[in-house]
């Protein structure tokens, strides 16, 4: 089977030129704000390596820290589940749902269970659910996928909103004032929350000495969900825990700032107990996640908190956009991550990086991401899943880069060749994808070593 | 047949790597007043009002919010009284909600609200328009100080609010209001 390129996604994202340039501007604009946020905090390199610990030691003791986080969720009065793969995932929701005669669902954003494809699920099975975080109820009524892992609609432009609301919700045909279109989602949620029977979230980090669940949001939507229906369903991925309360202090100084430059998300929600008379469960999500865990060069990649900085900073997924990486989690870290889940389907992946490593000067929690990049191409070559010219022309060039003489001929012929040869033969965008959007250099009469060896000696 | 329950934790026991320690978190210190608190809070969409004397609570409600019709609080006699029973077509109608919290935030003007002050789990994301009141003495400088405050943990049900509900998921606009409070106001005494 053969599955598009992320560089093939990608030309057709950059195909509305004013559109790329305006997603480009925007997320570099959220990273500045990033940097106005984290400048303001004196310890905030220290905060950075704290919360890298702190991730290292629970991944290291994770077996341990499920356990203890589970004991004390139970002696909450919390029901536990476990769910090896997205399936499993999946029925255990139905199952919560359907015990309670539910058909009327409200969801906050919750990436795992994006990861999950819980909404045509449960769809499919005649369960009404609603995406009630506004980026995510935008998308849902487009029927299309998140494209950022905190800015979810931020491929659309206030006019595609304006449609979609008119269409759906009955605005007026052209409206496109975001103040307008917000109020317009709010009196159509607010209709949803009243009469949710069963409200899921994500998980931002669950605390295992207290069995805790946070949940951060800005809209308050997980808060009001939650609050109003008789039962809560939070999702989680292993590798959300945290060992204690004190944590969260280094955890919630960096997320939001790394996010979006907010000093701290609106709402930062602790779920301990279920209140009385009402139902809350925790699903623990693993698929795929322990075997990442077991792959050395790789696991630091569940330290991530899911902020989104390495996308908002990355060079390539601001010109080529959230779907083109068509995984759940895009940009630098989905890079990373996909590759696990799916190598041959996600080989490309961490190919769309320039290894930069602004991403990973950027993460809160010090992922090495450019590297893990890097160590991924490695793995993907050695699989055979490079296309055939890459694959060829770094054995090429491999065998030349090894040899002085084979390079110092070659290096003549380069010379000369682009001096004689016509452009449209040296810059074939068909033969050489480099040259589609590059000149090569006006080439130099000789080489450093030709003009080494003609310098008297001192 | 062992279950899911034990086949993650004997995958996550063989998978995970050597132990490495687990760091003590420091207390940073940091600017705990009241004009950092403010000006933050600021910054963020919310106000800070000083109330004159503590008596003046309500009074200073009425001129704040003269068009609330509906407005719930344990701290004076309110419109509507609000408890653990009250059903969700109740809650749906509430203009603004006064609320006591434990403490602030100054580094991000954020307040701790536990349980044991909303009245009802969802009056503080139902309500129209929320008021918070807090002691002046009760402000922290970071997040490290504010779960210090924490000893016996979040409790059942609690939320550091720092100012109005918001979004900007529509072309990076930023809008107040979006599904919880619209408004947010921190009286302080």
């Amino acid at each position: 089977m053969s599955y598009l390129t992320h560089a093939s996604r990608a030309e057709a994202f950059n195909l509305d030129h004013e559109r790329t340039s305006w997603h480009d501007e925007t997320l570099w604009f959220v990273r500045q704000k990033r940097d106005k946020a984290v400048y303001a905090v004196p310890e905030f390199q220290e905060l950075r390596s704290l919360a890298s610990a702190i991730k290292e030691h629970t991944l290291s003791r994770l077996d341990h820290y499920l356990a203890q986080f589970e004991a004390a969720a139970l002696a909450n009065g919390v029901q536990v589940h476990w769910a090896a793969d997205a399936a499993e995932h999946n029925a255990i929701v139905l199952d919560i749902v359907r015990k309670r005669g539910a058909t009327k669902v409200v969801k906050s954003k919750s990436m795992l269970t994006e990861e999950c494809h819980l909404n045509p699920y449960l769809i499919s099975h005649g369960i009404d659910v609603i995406d009630t975080d506004l980026g995510e109820r935008i998308i849902q009524l487009r029927d299309e996928p998140p494209s950022h892992l905190v800015l979810p609609a931020i491929h659309l432009k206030k006019e595609d909103v304006g449609d979609t609301f008119h269409q759906h919700l009955g605005t007026e045909k052209g409206l496109t004032d975001p103040q307008q279109l917000t109020e317009a989602a709010r009196q159509h949620l607010r209709a949803k929350f009243l009469a949710g029977e069963v409200a899921l979230t994500g998980v931002n980090f669950a605390i295992a000495e207290t069995g805790s669940v946070v949940v951060c949001t800005n809209e308050g939507n997980a808060d009001l969900g939650v609050s109003l229906a008789p039962v809560h369903v939070a999702s989680m991925g292993i590798e959300k825990l945290i060992p204690r309360l004190a944590d969260l202090g280094v955890f919630t100084r960096l997320l939001a700032r790394s996010a979006t430059g907010q000093p701290v998300t609106t709402y930062t929600s602790h779920y301990t107990q279920p209140a009385e008379g009402r139902e809350m469960h925790v699903i623990i999500v693993d698929n795929g996640r322990t075997q990442q865990l077991g792959r050395p060069d790789f696991r630091a990649s569940l330290k991530c908190i899911r902020c989104g900085a390495c996308m908002n900073t990355c060079p390539v997924y601001r010109r080529s956009g959230g779907h083109s990486y068509d995984f759940t989690v895009p940009g630098p870290i989905g890079s990373i991550l996909s590759p696990n889940i799916d190598l041959k389907k996600h080989s490309t992946l961490p190919f769309a990086s320039t290894l930069c490593g602004s991403c990973t000067d950027v993460c809160p929690v010090k992922i090495d991401i450019h590297v893990q990049l890097y160590k991924w191409r490695q793995i993907i070559a050695e699989a055979n899943h490079l296309p055939a010219a890459k694959k060829w022309g770094m054995k090429f060039m491999g065998r030349l880069l090894a040899s002085p003489n084979a390079f110092k001929i070659s290096g003549k012929l380069a010379r000369t060749g682009l001096r004689l040869l016509p452009h449209g033969l040296t810059h074939n965008q068909t033969a050489n994808a480099w040259a589609i959007a590059r000149e090569l250099p006006e080439p130099p009469k000789q080489s450093f070593r030709e003009w080494y060896q003609q310098q008297a000696p001192a | 047949m062992s279950s899911t329950r034990d086949r993650i934790l004997a995958a996550a026991r063989a998978n995970q790597p050597a132990e490495t320690p687990l760091p003590p978190v420091a207390d940073f210190g940091g600017n705990a007043s009241l004009e950092r608190f403010t000006e933050v809070l600021a910054s963020i969409g919310g106000t800070v009002v000083r109330l004159a004397a503590p008596g003046a609570l309500a009074a200073t409600v009425q001129q704040l919010f003269p068009a609330a019709r509906l407005v719930a609080s344990p701290l004076f006699s309110a419109s509507l009284a609000i408890d653990q029973q009250t059903p969700v077509d109740v809650l749906a109608d509430v203009d603004l909600a006064v609320l006591p919290v434990e403490f602030g935030v100054a580094e991000n003007g954020a307040v701790w609200l536990p349980e044991a002050n909303m009245l009802h789990r969802a009056l503080p994301t139902v309500t129209q328009h929320l008021a918070f009141v807090l002691d002046h003495r009760q402000l922290v400088a970071t997040m490290h100080q504010a779960y210090a405050r924490l000893p016996n943990g979040p409790g059942g049900y609690g939320m550091f609010v720092a100012g109005p509900s918001k979004t900007a998921d529509i072309e990076q606009s930023l809008v107040i209001g979006a599904h919880g409070a619209r408004s947010l106001v921190v009286l302080v005494y």
